[in-house]
Parts: C-alpha cells; structure tokens; sequence
C-alpha cells in the first residue's frame, strides 16, 4: 500500500522521531510511505478555542494537501479525531470541502488502529522489557473509538508486562489550550493522573497521544518524580531494534 | 488575557484549597457513576435505550408548541391553573401572588432546579412567608445559605459535623454527626412542617402532555408529603420538561432513575394528575402550575443548540466530568453546574461577561457525552458555545490576533520550517537540564506546573525533505 | 400574563412553522423489554428485588399463612404499641384475604377516610399511627415497585406517614416491567389524582454519601404476594 504520513504539529515540531519511526515501521511492514508538503495541522488549537474560521482555513491547507494520498496515517488519536469528528461540522456550510473531508475521513487512520484493524499485524516481533502502564487518551477512545488496538499490540511486546491505571478513563488535563487557559483546572487533573501513574508501579508509561503524555510527564518531571514515557510508536520502535 | 468576571478564578482557587470538598465530591462522584454503570449494564442494551430516550426527547422538543397546547389544555380541563413565566421574576410573582392569595404563613417545597434558577426562597421570605425546603440535602443548603453543589445531591459538600453544627440551634440541643442522629431529627423536625403545610410547591420531572399529569421522582417521600397534605399545590417546571403520553415514560424513567442514582427506580415516582377528585380523602384541592420560558423559546429556536433542551436533569454528566471532579460545583458559580451547567447557563442567562468562563470549564475530554442517557453531545456543544462567544466579539483581541498568527504559519508549511528553526535557537533561556522549564504567559501557565520538551532543531518535515533529496 | 396562544405560536414560531393542530406521529420505541418465563418467575423476581430494596415480603396461600406472616412481622411490636385501637389504618377494603386475617386476630383496623371528617384530621391519624396497610394495582417484578392507585376509598397518606407500611398484592397483579403497567394504566382512560410507584423504604444519601433509611416516608415497607 501507499501510506501518507500526517506528521501531526506536535511530533513535528517537538517529537520528530516519532514520524521518523511511524515511517520505518510502515516500511518494514512493506509498504511504501510518502509524507505530503503542505500538511501542517488538523487545525484542533483553533476550533477548540472556538475560532473556527483560522481552524478551517489551517483545516483546508490539511486536506488540500492529502487529496491525492490513497491512506492517511497519522501518531495521534486527538487530531485523527479532529478530522472524523469536527471536519463534518467545520464544513457543514461548505459543500465542496465537506466532499473532500469526507474523502479524508474514509481514508485516515490512527497508527495503531491502522496497524491492528487495517493491516491486522498486531505482532511486530518487537520485545522490550519493561512494567507499562497505558494511558487511554479521550480522543482516541471516546471520538475515535481506537478501542484496544493499543493494547492489542503492546500485549505483543515480549517482554513487557503491562500492569493496570486505576481511573483510566480520565481526562490528563491537557485539553490542548485548556492547559494554558485554565491551568490550575488542568493541573489539578494532571496532578491527579500522574498519581495514578505512581500508584502503578509502572516504569513506562504508554500512550497514543503526545499531547497528553507530554502533559503527564511534564508534571511528573516537575515533582521530581519522573517516569519514563513513550509514545506507543517509540516503544515499537526501540521493541523491533533488537 | 481574560475577559470575564474575575470572580471565577477567585473561586476556582477557593475550590482547590478545599481538600474536604475535593475528597467528597470525587467520592460521590465515583459512587454515583458506578452505580449508574452497574444499572445501565443490568438493564441490558443500553445503547438502544439512550437511542430511544434521544428520539423521544428530540420529538417531543420538535413538537413543542403542540404538546405544551395539549398539557395547558388538559390541566385546564380538569380544573388546574396554568401560569405561563417568560422570565424568572414574572415566575416569582405567580407564586407569589398565590401564596399572597391564600394568606399562606408555611410553605412547603420539594425538590426544584427551576426554583433554584428562579431563585424563590428569598422572594417567598420577604413577603413574610416561612419556606422549607424538605429535601434532606436542600434543606441542608437552605440553613447555610448555599446554592447546591451538585445537581443530585446537593449538599455533598458539607461533613456530617458541619450538618450537625447547622442542625443543633434549629435543635436547641446538642446533636451527634452521625447520619441517623441527624436523618432522625429532619424526620420529626419536618413532620410538623409538613402537617402544618398550607401549600406544597414541587419541582416536575416529567409532566404528561395527553393527561395533565406530572411526574416526580424522589428518594425521600418529601415530594409525596408536599404534593399530598397542603391544600394548595404549585408546580414549577422547565418549559421542555415533557413526554407526549405514559407510554414514553418507561423508557424516560428507566434512564433517569438509572442515570441519576443507579436504582432500579427511586423509592418514589409519583404520577400526579391534580388536583384531587371531590371524593378524594386527600391530595390538594388547588393546584397550579407555573412553566418557566427564560430563554427556553431561544434555544428552542437555535438549531444549533436546540438538543440542549433534550436534558433530563439526571447528573450523570456531573459524575465523570473530569472539571467537576476536582472543584464541584460552587466554583462554577451557576445554578446549574457540570457539563450541563456550562452549556445551558449561557443560554438561559445571556451574559457573557459573567457566564463565558463556563464552556471553558472542560477539557472536550467527552466523558460527558459518552455518559449522557439522552446522548446529548455535551463537548460539542461546549465548542459550538465557545465558537458563539468568539463570533460575537466577547474574547480578547490579543486572543485574535495569537490565532490570527497560528494560522498563518500552519497554512504556510515552509514558513513554519523556518519559524521552528528560529525557536530552536532562541529557546535556550528558558531551557533548563534539556527541558523547557521556565516560561513568561502564557507559556508560564503550563511552565509553572510542568516541563516542555525543546523544539527539535530540525522538524521532522525538515528531516524527511532532506532524506528524500540524498 | 402572557397569554397562552400567544406564547405557543412564539415556539412555533421558533420552530419556523404555523402552530400544529394535529397530534404528531408517535416515535416508534424499540427497546428490548424484560419478560419473565412464568407466574412464578415472576413473583420470586419482585420479592429479590423488593428484598434488595430493603424491604421484606412473603408469598401466601391462605388465610392461615397470612396470619402467621403478620404475627412473625408485627406480633411483638403490636403487643407494645401503646395506643392499639388507633395504631393501624388502612384503606375501607383490603384483600379479602388481608381483611379475614386482621379480624382473625382481632387486630383493629382504622379505616382511613371513614374516621375522620377533614383532611388535617385525617392526616393526623395516618401520622400517628404504627402501620398503614394498603393494597396495590400492580407490582413491578424487574424493580421490585408497588403501583398504588388512588380513589375515594384509597388514602394516599396511608403509604407514606406510618413508619410502618404493608401492602397486600395478588400475584395476578404483578407484571415484569413498567412498559406493560404503562399500558394498562392508558388503557384505563383518565388516570387517577396520583399514581405512587413505591420500591422500598424512604432513603437517603445527602450526607456525605452515607445511605439513611426512613427520612420522610415509611421506615419499614412490607409486601404479602398473594398467590391467588
């Protein structure tokens, strides 16, 4: 198959090597990647904040730029989200781009749901030792409904024992501009998660979303209590190095 | 950068400097959120049953105008008075002119958000009238003067000492904390009340288009006390609080009672069709009802909100909200707290300056919507009402301008490569041990709680051009 | 005041259309609806979830078992109250069975709206008595509810101010689930001036989460299920 990369802004612009490894993933599973100019952001910062006319303009210049892909893969649930979710909505005045971000919606995956529910290779012959907890982002669970593609493929991580996150379901507090705009809110819930994480006993913690790992890890560093954090491509991808 | 009522943050920090009132609001949250899980997973297909609550909902609220005409007519036909409010001080004056009417020294009240939102007990006060409110939990909040704290159980913001504490001069002699000793207290203490109760004002889960009849749900057997012994009934409810015929109340009140506590039902669901026939031995002989508009007619009119009005007022949005959970619901300020709360409260109240903080008090994280047994898209909804107060020129221009800016470099990817390359280079005062932990606002605001990793050197759209040219 | 054409064509106005004459098309409910295999399922399953509520109940087959049920539930309790003409009330007619049981063992029944002339007084003699008994229209076996209908012979206040209520119900009476109760309180026309749905005693948990049991309404709630 031909898979596009969404690079996503964040591991753009802070986690490169996540994309980088997104990609040799993809092509040890054979097929042939390519990664669109142009594609920037799904355009979540602004519809969130409510400002939808800069969130479709950014949301255009995303879909212009994967009209010719045949499949889109992206590392984030949130902005895979923001794509099947919202675009319907952000279009819904505008016949020819809701065409076009319908066409985005039917081809467009998050990692692990591509690998697990598309490509059905839950197992990447990668092994790495390690007690992992995963955190389920909002996104990907509840508006993407990822279900347990994550989980599905760190089961099949030799060597890594996967031990339970009591309270799973809530919310990091990362919320995109709500950690900025509210942040004693979303500091009070990350403070929350991140002990959770500490109960664990988990020397990993596990995610599909850089955002809110990137939030939980953050604080845990601030309290001086950190614990390693990767997002799930990472972990897959230093699993298939040995 | 704000542009709302300062107040809130005020609030907020008040909230998180209250251990006891964290502790106790994630414990009942967690306590009514599983109930509700093990409830729904009981029934059996829930899904099919939030589908059928979401159609019977969204119907009924289409054909507003219709049932509203049917449900006046028929209480008018059976004798009943209906009293028709736009706003919550022409509600205020119906009640109160009954209660002037009738000479009435004790009022008696059930449980009612609409008297919450209307605020009643003041107004009923000044005009020389005693009102008690017979819901444990209301009746709690009345004494310390408090709006509720959650939209179920009201008072779970108070220990049981600080009950006892509001109880004993009401008591006039020392009480014990524990729950029986104060449950046992409201008992005989409310009985007199409630004998003596010359009109009984109730709240109205559902009322019944096709039969004049009201619905209410309760725990406690106040709401069948108030609506049984005074001679004089008053009703309030939400001008969208309807089911077309009894047949739709299967499905509204397995959803509600299942949503709201977990039970099966409540102790007491009471189908009311007052007043009371002329042989009855007991049941008001009067009764009225007051249904409220404010801005109801509005949303009703907003396609885009219209759904908010599918609410039934169950809470289980409340209960895994992950806001909620960490500051409950004074700081919020309104009367309606939660998710719901923070969609319905700008609706009604049509204040930006001082209700706009609220669609903000949500991280979109959908657990609201995920819980809602009418499917209400709570997140979206609190989007939609973010985008509301954008387009109506309510955020602050520099918030403009910061999107204006981010949607210029992410609509110009190859600027973007060069302004990342720039912040590369300029971020290194504020780096410290490789990890951006250090800030000046808004940056500060996650900066003063948590750490940032760098900006690469080399974004990866960068990394992959350059690959691709070797 | 406003009007009531008025503020209705201001919602059909809002829902951009002249005011409806005719009754919308019912929504087509389609949920999957409990139903027990037998009469006898049925019965077993409102007494688990009554027990559940709190509340104690037995299935009877004769007067004599019925008898031996009120002397096992109240027996020691009657012997103390201290007012004993006055400390039962119940509705003009019970179940016959209840009605031969009480006369069995000569305990004095106040009938509730013969007593007393007006309501206070009506409502003081339900207040100050021990036990309210009652009969019930239809019980619910998926929730463990009684349906109690109200009538000129029927006292509403008879379930709710006696700590004590007991309520007599032929299994004939009970249906699985609410749906089909529904439908034959419809099919009875107009509905009486309340229908009370009781499942288990007055509760509470305002204070701090902490489940109280009897605030305002009975404290104790009993059902006989007679096998008719």
């Amino acid at each position: 198959m031909k898979v596009s990369l969404f690079a996503t802004c964040l591991a753009n612009a802070l986690y490169p090597d996540i994309d980088l490894t997104m990609a040799r993933i993809l092509t040890y599973l054979g097929h042939t990647v390519d990664v669109p100019e142009g594609q920037a952001c799904c355009g979540q910062i602004a519809f969130n904040s409510g400002y939808f006319d800069d969130a479709r303009e950014v949301a255009r210049t995303l879909i212009d730029s994967f009209e010719h892909s045949e499949i889109v893969v992206g590392p984030s649930g949130s902005c895979i989200a923001m794509i099947h979710h919202y675009y319907p909505t952000l279009f819904e005045n505008e016949p020819a781009y809701l065409k076009k971000a319908n066409d985005l919606i039917h081809k467009s995956y998050e990692f692990t749901q591509f690998v697990v529910d598309v490509l059905k290779t839950p197992d990447l012959g990668a092994s790495y030792s390690a007690k992992a907890t995963y955190h389920p982002s909002c996104h990907a669970t509840r508006l993407l409904s990822i279900g347990d593609a994550p989980l599905t493929l760190m089961k099949h991580i030799k060597g890594l024992e996967l031990v339970p996150l009591t309270e799973a379901q809530l919310c990091c507090g990362f919320g995109g501009t709500f950690s900025v705009k509210m942040p004693k809110l979303s500091t009070a819930m990350v403070a929350e998660k991140a002990q959770h994480v500490l109960d664990s006993g988990a020397d990993l913690l596990v995610g599909v979303d850089m955002g809110c790992l990137m939030n939980i890890s953050g604080y845990l560093e601030k309290i001086n209590k950190p614990v390693k954090t990767m997002h799930i491509i990472q972990l897959l991808g230093e699993g298939m190095k040995s | 950068m704000t542009m709302y009522d300062p107040t809130v943050d005020q609030r907020v920090d008040k909230a998180l400097a209250n251990d006891f009132l964290r502790l106790a609001t994630r414990r009942a949250t967690d306590r009514l959120r599983n109930n509700r899980v093990k409830a729904a997973e009981e029934l059996g297909d829930w899904q099919k049953w939030r589908e059928a609550g979401e159609t019977i909902r969204t119907h009924v609220v289409a054909n507003l105008d219709f049932y509203l005409k049917q449900l006046i007519t028929q209480i008018e036909k059976q004798g009943g008075h209906v009293h028709l409010a736009k706003t919550p001080a022409e509600a205020v004056t119906f009640v109160k002119n009954i209660v002037r009417e009738h000479k009435a020294k004790n009022v008696i009240k059930s449980k009612s958000m609409i008297s919450e939102e209307i605020h009643l007990n003041h107004a009923l006060e000044d005009e020389g009238s005693t009102v008690i409110e017979t819901d444990l939990g209301e009746y709690i909040i009345q004494i310390a003067g408090e709006p509720p704290s959650h939209i179920i159980v009201p008072a779970m913001h108070k220990t049981r000492q600080q009950v006892a504490d509001l109880f004993e001069p009401i008591a006039g002699h020392p009480l014990t904390s524990d729950t029986p000793t104060l449950t046992r207290f409201v008992r005989n203490k409310m009985r007199e009340s409630f004998l003596q109760g010359e009109i009984g004002i109730t709240g109205c889960n559902f009322a019944v288009a096709d039969t004049g009849s009201i619905v209410m749900v309760t725990n406690e057997g106040n709401g069948r006390m108030v609506s049984t012994l005074p001679r004089v009934q008053i009703t309030l409810m939400g001008m969208e609080r309807l089911v077309p015929s009894f047949r739709e109340l299967d499905v509204m009140l397995n959803l509600l009672a299942r949503s709201a506590t977990g039970q099966k039902f409540s102790s007491y669901t009471t189908i009311l069709t007052p007043p009371k026939q002329a042989s009855d031995p007991d049941g008001p002989e009067e009764f009225h009802l007051v249904i409220l508009d404010h801005n109801r007619s509005e949303i009703l009119g907003d396609k885009t909100f219209r759904p908010a009005l599918n609410c039934i007022r169950c809470g289980a949005c409340f209960n895994v909200c992950p806001v909620y959970r960490q500051i409950g619901g004074h700081a919020y300020g309104s009367v309606y707290a939660g998710p719901i709360g923070a969609v319905i409260t700008p609706l009604l109240e049509n204040d930006w300056y001082k209700w706009g903080h609220l669609p903000f008090f949500s991280s979109l994280c959908g657990a609201c919507s995920e819980a809602c047994p009418v499917r209400l898209p709570l997140h979206d909804l609190l989007v939609k009402l973010r985008a509301r107060k954008v387009v109506g020129g309510h955020t602050p221009k520099i918030e403009h301008q910061i999107f204006k800016t981010y949607r210029f470099f992410f609509t110009h990817e190859k600027t973007l490569r060069k302004a990342l390359r720039l912040g590369s280079k300029l971020q290194w005062p504020l780096v410290r041990n490789g990890r951006i932990s250090v800030g000046i606002p808004p940056l500060s605001n996650w900066t003063n709680s948590r750490t940032l990793p760098k900006v690469s050197p080399k974004s990866f759209m960068q990394m992959w051009s350059e690959l691709n040219r070797n | 005041m406003t009007n009531t054409n008025e503020f209705i064509s201001l919602l059909a106005s809002k829902l951009g259309r002249p005011t409806p004459t005719q009754a919308p098309e019912p929504v087509a409910i389609n949920v999957p609806q409990y139903r027990s295999s037998t009469r006898k399922d049925r019965a077993s399953l409102f007494l688990d979830n009554w027990h559940a509520l709190g509340g104690k109940g037995m299935i009877v087959k004769s007067p004599e078992e019925t008898m031996q049920c009120l002397k096992e539930w109240f027996g020691d309790q009657q012997a103390t109250w201290p007012n004993k003409q006055q400390a039962i009330v119940a509705w003009d007619m019970l179940p016959t069975v209840a009605e031969f049981a009480f006369a069995a063992l000569e305990w004095p029944l106040v009938r509730y709206s013969q007593e007393a002339q007006s309501s206070p007084d009506r409502y003081s003699l339900a207040a100050q008595a021990e036990l309210g008994v009652t009969g019930a229209d239809w019980g619910i076996a998926l929730s463990g509810t009684l349906v109690v209908n109200s009538s000129p012979q029927r006292g509403r206040a008879v379930s709710l101010l006696p700590p004590l209520h007991l309520a007599f119900i032929e299994a004939s009476k009970l249906r699985d689930n609410l749906f089909d109760v529904l439908e034959e309180l419809t099919s009875l026309g107009m509905p009486p001036s309340a229908i009370e749905m009781i499942s288990g005693p007055s509760r509470t948990s305002d204070i701090e989460m902490d489940l109280s049991i009897g605030v305002h309404g009975p404290i104790e709630v009993y059902v006989i299920v007679i096998d008719d």
